[in-house]
């Protein structure tokens, strides 16, 4: 399960509460994987490149196992600068971590991807982030060579071309990109490439699905495997949409949780529900009430968020028996509604650190998709994080913003979402698939509303 | 001015949380004192508001967050006290076509701060009602009779055609706050049509006040055990006006 379980004790509550949880499953949660081998200098990358141009989908991304080159220890550093490092042999690749960190992606988590530096011929401290792909490119030279990779494959494509291409596309590539000399080159391409090409990458041939000569300018093959991430993209989108709708069986049925909180409806907010429900309601007067309902939505908030018993002194020196929050509350703005909360929340939260995820719904198809994510690094640890959005209607974008926040590792019950309206089979449909998780809602209305908030706020 | 000291009585503490806890999941604290004025609004007591009331009496607290979060508690209060004008139902067309049901506002409205504490609120106010009138009141402590003494004062000349929000965020034995109704009454405002918001009360205060103006409301987040024999507020939070102003 997302999240670590610190305690036996949880992980009991936790397996009382699979019981009646409903699955979802993020259109990230089986991420395909196409494996791009072939000899440095076959066209792989290009190859790749060339494919995740053509989608130009942030869910189409490429992993290259140069990533994975091992850590080099002195003695084997001092050997690769003189180019005596077998570099084109499988054991210079870390296939362990390789094989983690495409569990992880297929399990649907993120995963930290090492950086290598070709200059430095070692890992360098920092990591880059791999979160919700669809279709993933892997692609290097022993991209088909581990058995266990090759079993987590939807398709196995290998690349071929004549010999002096590669090497002459070898030597552009690795004096411009990774600071050799063509002395060097020469040198290593004798001593470890051919070798070594001959002796484990060519036989990767006999587990590729497909055999690609002449790299980009083969417009057959391009487009058959272009057509191939298409037609898997399209599975995992009606996957995804069935998933959606199979959730809200049974939503106007049963009651909303007790964890889904209305704000009460006083005079002051139907007033004020007037004025920003009001076609003819001047813009400045709009944004003036708006911000003051999703001031008083972001204080109810805050009565979720975890508490502890706090004695303070008073300047004259009597003693009060108080509260204060237990740790850091973050908050998560799903754009670009959730933006319009932010003035409110600042009134409340000055300082919040904030994370935002632009989620927006295919106009096609309707599927909500995770286009932009940045998130505090350390929101895994925050007492609670507010997940902030304008409206929800079928709830679709809100599960994915969940999601997105459970697979950072924030635990569902430190999650509260804070929205102006929200309908009844969205915020069922959120709360059976997380039930821990609170909701804060202004307004109960129709299921399917439009987004009409936003245009408003942002006049735009 | 003397009022029958009743001996403070012990202040309540319970477990503090939204309804879906369980008590055992709720931390304990200090809530307001209990009171059985029909007119007289205690703010829910949300672990939100306790916290917020506990770190504006920490006298830890500097003075920048001591203003930010007396400032929260305010508009809570503004907008509670808000809730007592009068509203009808009104229908509007929205954006999207449909109708909505809803209220609109009735009457005018303003504020009236007891100077200078009562001024700290007026941001509070004016966060919910842009552009409000606000008259002001100065009354002090006659050094020679120990009595309030109106000193000056400066409000809008319709008033008597107004809701008035009278701001004074400290409510001890309630002298100024009470010489502050009079003077209102005075220029023609209905008792009923003041609305007194307040941030932390006496029960002592409190009692000779709706005892005093039956009809007139009292918006207050929190009150307090008692009075100590200087007639401050126990536990209190100090002064309000020096720790919002010169601290």
């Amino acid at each position: 399960m997302a999240g670590p379980t610190a305690a036996g004790e949880s992980q009991v509550t936790e397996r009382t509460t699979i019981a009646q949880r409903a699955h979802y499953s993020p259109p990230w949660a089986d991420v395909s994987i196409i494996g791009i081998a072939g000899s440095s200098g076959s066209g792989k990358s290009t190859l790749s490149q060339a494919i995740v141009q053509k989608l130009n989908l942030p869910w189409v991304v490429i992993l290259s196992i140069d990533s994975f080159y091992k850590s080099l220890s002195p003695e084997e550093s001092k050997k690769a600068f003189r180019n005596e490092y077998d570099f084109d042999s499988p054991a210079a690749i870390d296939f362990d971590v390789l094989v983690e960190r495409l569990r992880d992606l297929k399990a649907g988590k993120r995963a930290e991807i090492p950086v290598y530096s070709f200059e430095k011929h070692a890992r360098l401290e920092r990591t880059t982030d791999i979160y919700s792909p669809h279709v993933l490119i892997l692609e290097g030279i022993f991209a088909l060579y581990d058995p266990r990779v090759l079993e987590l494959m939807d398709m196995k494509i290998f690349c071929e071309a004549d010999a002096d291409t590669c090497l002459s596309r070898r030597i552009i590539r690795d004096v411009r990109d990774r600071g050799r000399d063509v002395e060097g080159i020469i040198k290593q391409w004798f001593a470890f490439v051919k070798p070594n090409f001959e002796k484990y990458v060519d036989p990767q041939r006999k587990v590729a699905d497909i055999i690609v000569p002449r790299g980009v300018e083969n417009q057959v093959a391009m487009s058959m495997v272009g057509q191939f991430i298409e037609q898997k993209l399209l599975e995992k989108s009606t996957h995804h949409r069935a998933a959606l709708t199979e959730l809200e069986i049974g939503a106007h049925s049963e009651p909303l949780s007790s964890k889904v909180l209305v704000l009460e409806q006083t005079k002051q907010l139907r007033g004020m529900n007037s004025i920003i429900h009001n076609i003819d309601t001047s813009n400045e007067d709009f944004i003036f009430y708006f911000n003051r309902i999703t001031t008083l939505l972001v204080e109810q908030a805050l009565n979720n968020i975890p508490f502890t018993s706090a004695k303070v002194e008073t300047p004259t020196g009597n003693k009060y028996n108080g509260l204060r929050p237990q740790g850091e509350v973050s908050a998560v703005i799903v754009l670009r509604g959730g933006a319009a909360l932010e003035t409110g929340l600042k009134r409340v939260i000055h300082d919040c650190k904030t994370g935002r995820m632009l989620i927006q719904n295919n106009i096609r198809t309707g599927e909500p998709e995770l286009h932009y994510l940045v998130l505090p690094k350390d929101i895994d640890k925050h007492e609670a994080v507010l997940l902030l959005d304008a409206q929800m209607s079928s709830g679709g974008s809100a599960l994915m913003a969940v999601q997105v926040l459970v697979d950072h590792g924030v635990q569902m019950d430190r999650i509260v979402l804070v929205t102006y309206s929200g309908g009844r089979m969205g915020l069922h449909r959120l709360t059976k698939v997380f039930p821990d998780i609170t909701a804060v809602v202004g307004n109960l209305v129709q299921d399917g509303e439009e987004r009409w908030v936003e245009r408003r706020y942002f006049r735009c | 001015m003397s009022t029958p000291s009743e001996k403070p009585k012990p202040a309540p503490v319970q477990g503090v949380g939204p309804d879906y806890r369980s008590e055992s999941q709720k931390p304990t604290a200090t809530v307001s004192t209990d009171v059985d004025f029909e007119t007289v609004t205690v703010l829910p007591q949300t672990p939100q508001l306790i916290a917020l009331l506990s770190m504006i009496r920490d006298r830890n607290t500097e003075r920048g967050d001591f203003i930010f979060y007396s400032n929260r508690i305010i508009r809570l209060l503004v907008e509670e006290g808000l809730n007592h004008l009068p509203t009808v139902e009104h229908t509007v067309t929205t954006p999207v076509g449909s109708k909505y049901d809803g209220l609109s506002f009735q009457g005018k409205i303003c504020g009236v701060s007891i100077m200078r504490a009562g001024e700290a609120m007026e941001q509070g106010l004016r966060d919910c009602c842009r552009s409000v009138r606000i008259g002001k009141i100065l009354i002090q402590r006659d050094e020679e009779t120990a009595q309030p003494k109106l000193f000056y004062d400066k409000l809008p000349e319709d008033i008597a055609q107004r809701w008035v929000l009278l701001l004074d965020p400290m409510f001890a034995t309630g002298g100024s706050a009470i010489m502050a109704v009079q003077v209102l009454i005075s220029r023609g405002v209905p008792e009923d049509h003041i609305l007194f918001i307040n941030l932390i009360a006496s029960p002592e205060g409190i009692k000779n006040f709706a005892t005093k103006f039956p009809k007139l409301r009292v918006v207050t987040a929190f009150i307090d055990q008692g009075l100590d024999e200087k007639n401050y507020i126990i536990p209190g939070l100090g002064d309000f006006g020096d720790r919002y102003y010169t601290m």
